[in-house]
């Protein structure tokens, strides 16, 4: 049985690392009595997938997970049962039990959905991010070659900013993302640090709304 | 501290969540008459693996009307926020200033932490020096191992706990409040705790040195203090408490598993090892409450992994019946069962096989030196032929990954006694390919690690002068070319100036103090990690009050010369150890106290030992 779940990434626990979470969640199925499957092979481990990893500092409410099970049980009675033993900042919050042959996660996900708080904003950062976004956006990534540039202009779908407060919906597909940090530091430049802005998932959205809801054209 | 600032000082570290707090079964308590901040100086990953501290921590919470929660040395990212930002150090379960506590208890487990001592001190605005500090400031107390000689660090504890601290924590905390409930002074309350057994009070003595600088006595100024501090001990070791529902990590951690401790003490006699004296006599659990534990722990955790600790689980006397056991409840769940300080022998070696079945693990053995002659001299038991057949069936069982533990610089230590370490490393290497291909590994890792010996109070080797820098280099080279063209084989050694440094305060006296702070003073933070090691920073304090590291660390002791331990009483007796290091000297095996009694402590404490 294989069992995709989506739940929450609150304030405490926010800098719980994506490898960190990975460990957690094994931990909280065996609390739990969860029969999980495992992989064949010389080191058998849970078959257990994440969609996406979630940078260290921010919050989410929209993180997806995908676990096989060794037999069938009620999905609520998974939700229920996981959530009972979840160190507390952690809830799952919808679950789906779908068909072995259903697409992975990183296969179905194509964009997301921020809410950025920004502490202390500059009186012109909504020209800033205007005149930003009418050119290319070139930032430095850490890439496995090295340092390289690249335009992030193209992932960034659309903003809303007022007050302190900016929406974002960026890309988020198997072969890249929009980078919230590099996107930041870009606008606010020496400003910038981790402490200036905090970011939380809305969503993730999806092509075809299936699981996830289907990506909009631009945001609410 | 309020959640904007906190917020602000993890955003600029490297791994927050060593100050985050708020793991699975960690212990909030809102408030409590007596508030403990139990302090680990090292890095979160490390102070988190040490058991010890975690025993405190469920005991001392287990104390109606106490607290206690856990401080770890902030890294220097962090020490370097809080000072840039004019904040103090916090606790984890509640994010309390450390001074606000009104005990501050540090963990000594090795002597290379000691600086790490002073960043929590001065990130809390507590004065370093006991008699500095003010009526208001909490009371600084320490134990553990390292305690067994605690004079460089005496002069900034108010108290220092010997012993065992499941009894002797809750007590001290029950004499505390009522000290706290009856507005006793500073004094009083440190001649309350005095009357505890296994608590030695620094302030109450003053030591007198003799005209040439050697040490001569403890002298008491305190008319009620006691003249020798007796170690506290567990005696019924099964039925005390161990640490409840364990603190489950977000980070990855060193000891990051369940670990039961299957008992406590070695009956091995190994001449250098402090840990072999100083927790005697050995005390163990029973198996059905090793399993209980073991069960309970794995319910309330998740972990995958559980440990069977001691100083020697191999000597188990149930290990027969535990292992196969504990493999048989827990393989259905998927934990596997891992045995350290292994002794492999035939019986095992099924159970062997079936341990890696569930998950692989390394096999470390330790013969320590590379000859029979030199392991008689430390009374290292083990044989040439024990550990080639040992390796034989770790690898004829799957395994191919092993590490051999040596030690260079150990008393009557000769050429022939490091060409004997290559010549074992040469003999297991050969055990491995002399087996057929398809009923081994492909390849083997041997991993040949030679640490340099430091020799410590209250062992036979106490009075020995430690191998010079110099001298540990020359054989440390001597060493790798003698492994050179070994198939498989790895050196793995390290710069001796640690070593050289962990002699020097291990066998310090009290002047040696001073130097730790000027060391501190000088930038030295987490010694014993090569990245922030600063030897620079030791050799000024060194410098600046005078004191010749030499003369700790590379004198021959005479027997008779009075150390700086010498008011503490570990149980064993000096007698003993002079004994032992006579049969060193002639290369006399003493024989495992399981076998017969060979009269460590002498008549006095006959009754501690059930063997």
């Amino acid at each position: 049985m294989r069992i995709i779940a989506r739940f929450e990434k609150t304030e405490s626990v926010r800098f719980v690392s994506h490898l960190d979470i990975q460990r957690l969640f094994q931990r909280a199925f065996r609390r739990a009595q969860i029969p999980l499957a495992y992989s064949q092979g010389f080191n058998p481990h849970p078959i257990l997938s994440f969609a996406t990893a979630l940078s260290v500092g921010y919050t989410s409410e929209a993180e997806w997970l995908d676990v096989k099970l060794a037999s069938d049980m009620d999905k609520d009675d998974f939700a229920r049962r996981v959530n009972g033993t979840l160190p507390e900042g952690f809830r799952i919050i919808e679950v789906f039990s779908v068909d072995e042959r259903f697409p992975s996660l990183s296969a179905i996900m194509a964009a997301a959905d921020y809410t950025l708080q920004v502490f202390d904003p500059p009186a012109d950062l909504a020209p800033r991010i205007e005149t930003l976004l009418s050119a290319p956006i070139m930032v430095e990534k850490r890439t496995k070659g090295g340092m390289r540039t690249v335009d992030i202009r193209p992932m960034l779908y659309d903003y809303r900013y007022s007050n302190g407060f900016m929406r974002i919906l960026g890309c988020l597909d198997a072969k890249g993302s929009l980078n919230i940090d590099l996107f930041m530091g870009a606008l606010l430049k020496q400003d910038a640090s981790a402490a200036s802005y905090r970011v939380h998932r809305n969503r993730i959205f999806s092509n075809d709304g299936v699981l996830m809801p289907k990506m909009p054209e631009r945001l609410s | 501290m309020n959640s904007a600032c906190l917020d602000a000082l993890l955003s600029q570290v490297e791994k927050p969540a060593r100050y985050t707090g708020g793991e699975l079964n960690s212990i909030i308590k809102e408030d409590a008459f007596v508030k403990v901040a139990l302090c680990f100086p090292d890095v979160y990953e490390i102070g988190m693996s040490h058991l010890g501290t975690r025993i405190l921590y469920n005991v001392m919470n287990a104390c109606e009307d106490a607290l206690c929660e856990r401080v770890y040395a902030p890294w220097p990212d962090m020490e370097n926020a809080l000072k840039q930002a004019g904040e103090p150090l916090f606790s984890l379960e509640t994010k309390r200033p450390i001074a606000s506590f009104d005990i501050v208890a540090f963990s000594l487990l090795y002597e290379m932490c000691y600086t790490n001592i002073f960043t929590v001190l001065e990130l809390s605005g507590i004065p370093f020096y006991a008699k500095d500090r003010r009526e208001s400031d909490p009371l600084v107390i320490c134990g553990g191992p390292c305690a067994c000689n605690p004079e460089p660090i005496a002069p900034f504890m108010d108290v220092v706990l010997l012993g065992d601290g499941e009894e002797m924590n809750p007590e001290l905390l029950r004499v505390f409040a009522a000290c706290k409930r009856n507005g006793c002074d500073k004094r009083d309350t440190l001649l309350a705790l005095s009357k505890i057994e296994g608590v030695y009070i620094p302030s109450f003595y003053a030591p007198q040195y003799a005209e040439n600088g050697d040490f001569i006595r403890l002298q008491s100024v305190e008319p009620q203090a006691p003249d020798r501090i007796l170690r506290r001990v567990v005696r019924d070791l099964d039925a005390a408490p161990y640490i409840g529902k364990p603190i489950v990590p977000y980070l990855s951690i060193v000891h990051d598993r369940i670990a039961v401790e299957l008992f406590r003490g070695c009956t091995r006699g190994c001449r250098f090892c402090q840990a072999g004296f100083i927790y005697r006599p050995v005390r163990e659990r029973k198996r059905e409450t090793l399993m209980q534990q073991a069960k309970d722990m794995v319910a309330c955790t998740g972990y995958d992994e559980i440990s069977l600790l001691s100083l020697s689980s191999g000597d188990y006397s149930d290990l027969h019946a535990l292992v196969p056991e504990i493999l048989d409840e827990f393989a259905p769940q998927r934990v596997s069962v891992s045995l350290p300080s292994l002794r492999i022998d035939s019986l095992l070696k099924n159970d062997l096989e079936r341990m890696q079945a569930v998950r692989k693990a390394g096999l470390t053995l330790a013969p320590e030196a590379g000859t029979q002659r030199l392991r008689d001299v430390i009374n290292k038991g083990v044989t040439e032929e024990d550990l080639i057949r040992s390796v034989t069936d770790a690898f004829e069982a799957g395994w191919n990954g092993v590490k051999l533990y040596f030690m260079i610089g150990l008393p009557t230590e000769t050429e022939e006694d490091l060409l004997g370490i290559a010549d074992l490393a040469r003999k297991v290497s050969q055990a491995f390919y002399s087996i057929p291909k398809d009923r081994r590994e492909k390849g083997l890792r041997l991993s040949v690690s030679a640490s340099s010996f430091v020799p410590k109070p209250w062992t036979p080797f106490q009075w020995e002068p430690q191998d010079t820098k110099e001298s540990i280099i020359k054989k440390q080279q001597f060493l790798r070319n003698a492994l050179k063209g070994i198939r498989g084989v790895e050196f793995a050694y390290h710069a001796p100036n640690i070593s050289v440094l962990e002699a020097v305060v291990a066998r310090g006296d009290r002047r040696i103090a001073d130097v730790l702070l000027q060391a501190y003073r000088n930038g030295a933070r987490f010694d014993s990690w090569d990245e922030h090691f600063k030897l620079k920073a030791w050799e000024d304090a060194f410098a600046a009050y005078d004191i010749d590291p030499a003369y700790y660390a590379n004198r021959r002791r005479d027997t008779e010369e009075p150390l700086p331990w010498d008011h503490i009483d570990m149980l064993v007796s000096k007698a003993y150890l002079k004994r032992e290091r006579e049969n060193a000297y002639a290369a006399t095996v003493t024989r495992d106290c399981r076998k017969g009694c060979n009269g460590c402590m002498g008549e006095r404490y006959a009754d501690y030992c059930k063997i």
